[in-house]
């Protein structure tokens, strides 16, 4: 079934206030590896019903990815990649 | 005559940063380690900061010293001038006398030099040669990258792609200062290698860059990575706004009813306020506002429906504005600026009621921008923008209060790098649509029974 709603086009662009710079709704589908960007409802509520037009697009499970997790705070988004790394570190050493 | 700069001489420059861990009402709480869910420590730090700078970020000193080395470099374009904004009030028909702080004439245009420059020293001095960064639009990077060259230290910038593409000038910038700007994601990272071989065409995200940067830092000799907000001794570094503005508003003979800044991570608006944070503290009325972008005007018409708990425990309990799962359930504050990029101590003092958050739409930001360029003269950065419209609100008030209101704003960086921006409201291609009232009643009739939030102290309902 096909979407009722169509997004703005690419030509349509609003200031991200992440990247601080003008981009368009089909960066903001796709900004968290693949899945929307987490403010992507509050940026494009004023431009179109994305609600609704992304409720029809993803997955009960993509939904609660991009809207229903709390987003860490930024300490502990650096701790989480630091032990990441420190693995990446040991791999390459082996 | 009018006196429309007040500046300070070099000699004034302030000495010492001020931190406000020394004075918070409400002790900030250690932020816990995800991994074990101890407190974090220094050593958890360490691979990616200097011991010197994580000191910083835990001291309970109420002043810490700036260095000699880095005052030098701050003297460069601090102290800046803080203006008396004698053509807006005229053009307001407002009795309040409003100033303003002119953060744009670092050499990178903003006030992010302002903790580049002591990171860059203190990397320094830990022995750091290389430290990595990630940026969106650039203006974090340039400013680091800038801060690097004064201190002989090798820069390298993760910029994300879309960025990349679409913002030359800040990466040219960047360069300039001899930083070595790459697009993210990269082949230089596994970050990065594992994202392009998912999508090779993949735009990019701040997400994916900071991983680039922090695994760069961790991975590489003699490498650290810095961060431009958020963190303690960012907010600690900016400081020096507001500690140059007391000094600034005693030669004027005058003190601020309002302070206002634009907050995004919270830096410029911590820097400007977090001094006179400690007088209200002390005892003084102030009404210090920290301005966001308010995407969505309806979100203010949520009620706190339910607790959201931080995943770390940094503020106690997170009450949110929402208009329900039916319409839309994401973490959305509008208003509140609780956001998780923001600085925690930004957001403790709000819930301490010590700052005031607003939030204003998009378009009012732009009107206000260029109100201010046709009569003060100078283009805001966008974000910038926000503090004004919140200063021209404040400034009308005062004119139907018949109040002689003073009135600061942290001007926190020009646009001449944005344009495109307003290109966009001057064609016409932005818009504040409200969105249908039936909308909204549905919506809010779907949550009337989900339990209201337990804990709920000051803030903007």
């Amino acid at each position: 079934m096909k979407n009722p709603i169509t997004p703005p086009e690419d030509s349509h662009q609003i200031r991200c206030r992440k990247l601080g710079h003008q981009i368009s709704f089909s960066y903001c589908r796709i900004e968290n590896l693949n899945i929307p960007c987490s403010k992507i409802l509050e940026c494009w509520a004023d431009h179109f019903n994305a609600a609704e037009y992304l409720k029809f697009e993803l997955t009960p499970d993509e939904w609660e990815k991009a809207f229903e997790t709390a987003p860490k705070p930024k300490i502990s988004t650096l701790l989480d990649l630091i032990e990441h790394a420190k693995k990446v570190k040991e791999n390459a050493s082996r | 005559m009018e006196i429309k700069k007040i500046f300070l001489p070099e000699s004034e420059l302030p000495r010492q940063w001020y931190n406000i861990l020394a004075d918070m009402p409400t002790p900030m709480e250690p932020p816990l380690h995800p991994g074990t869910g101890k407190p974090v420590g220094p050593e958890d730090l360490a691979p990616i900061f200097p011991m010197n700078l994580i000191e910083q970020e835990v001291s309970p000193k109420r002043f810490i010293d700036i260095p000699e080395e880095v005052l030098k470099v701050y003297s460069i374009w601090r102290p800046t001038p803080m203006y008396r904004a004698y053509n807006l009030e005229k053009f307001l028909k407002t009795p309040a006398k409003i100033y303003f702080k002119n953060e744009g004439v670092s050499p990178a245009g903003s006030h992010k030099p302002n903790t580049s420059v002591p990171q860059a020293y203190y990397n320094k001095v830990a022995g750091t040669k290389r430290i990595t960064t990630e940026t969106g639009a650039g203006q974090w990077g340039s400013a680091l990258s800038m801060a690097c060259s004064f201190f002989g230290i090798e820069c390298k910038v993760y910029m994300v792609k879309i960025s990349y593409n679409q913002k030359p000038y800040r990466r040219l910038m960047m360069e300039t200062w001899g930083a070595s700007c790459v697009a993210s994601p990269s082949t230089e990272t596994k970050a990065g290698q594992s994202i392009l071989a998912q999508n090779p065409d993949s735009p990019g995200s701040l997400g994916i860059a900071i991983s680039e940067a922090v695994e760069a830092a961790v991975t590489g000799k003699d490498t650290k990575y810095s961060l431009g907000s958020v963190l303690n001794h960012v907010m600690l570094h900016q400081t020096v706004i507001g500690l140059e503005c007391q000094k600034q508003m005693a030669i004027a003979g005058d003190y601020p009813d309002v302070v206002i800044g634009c907050a995004g991570g919270g830096s410029n608006f911590a820097g400007c306020a977090f001094p006179f944070v400690r007088d209200k503290i002390n005892g003084k009325n102030i009404d210090i506002i920290a301005v966001e972008p308010l995407s969505c005007p309806t979100m203010t018409r949520g009620p706190f429906a339910y607790d959201f708990g931080d995943t770390v425990m940094m503020t106690p309990l997170m009450p949110m504005h929402t208009l329900g799962h039916s319409f839309v359930p994401a973490p959305i504050h509008a208003g509140g600026l609780r956001y998780h990029g923001m600085a925690p101590t930004v957001s403790q003092l709000i819930l301490d009621g010590l700052i005031r958050p607003e939030a204003v739409p998009q378009l009012e930001t732009f009107q206000a921008g260029i109100t201010f360029a046709r009569t003060e003269g100078f283009i805001s950065a966008p974000e910038t923008n926000h503090a004004i419209a919140m200063l021209i609100r404040e400034a009308i008030k005062a004119r139907e209060e018949g109040k002689k209101k003073t009135i600061l704003m942290n001007w926190s960086g020009h646009g001449l790098v944005d344009m495109a921006a307003y290109e966009a409201y001057m064609r016409g291609k932005l818009s504040d649509h409200a969105l249908p009232e039936d909308e909204i009643h549905r919506a809010l009739n779907d949550i009337a029974v989900l339990p209201k939030p337990k804990q709920y102290r000051a803030g903007k309902i």
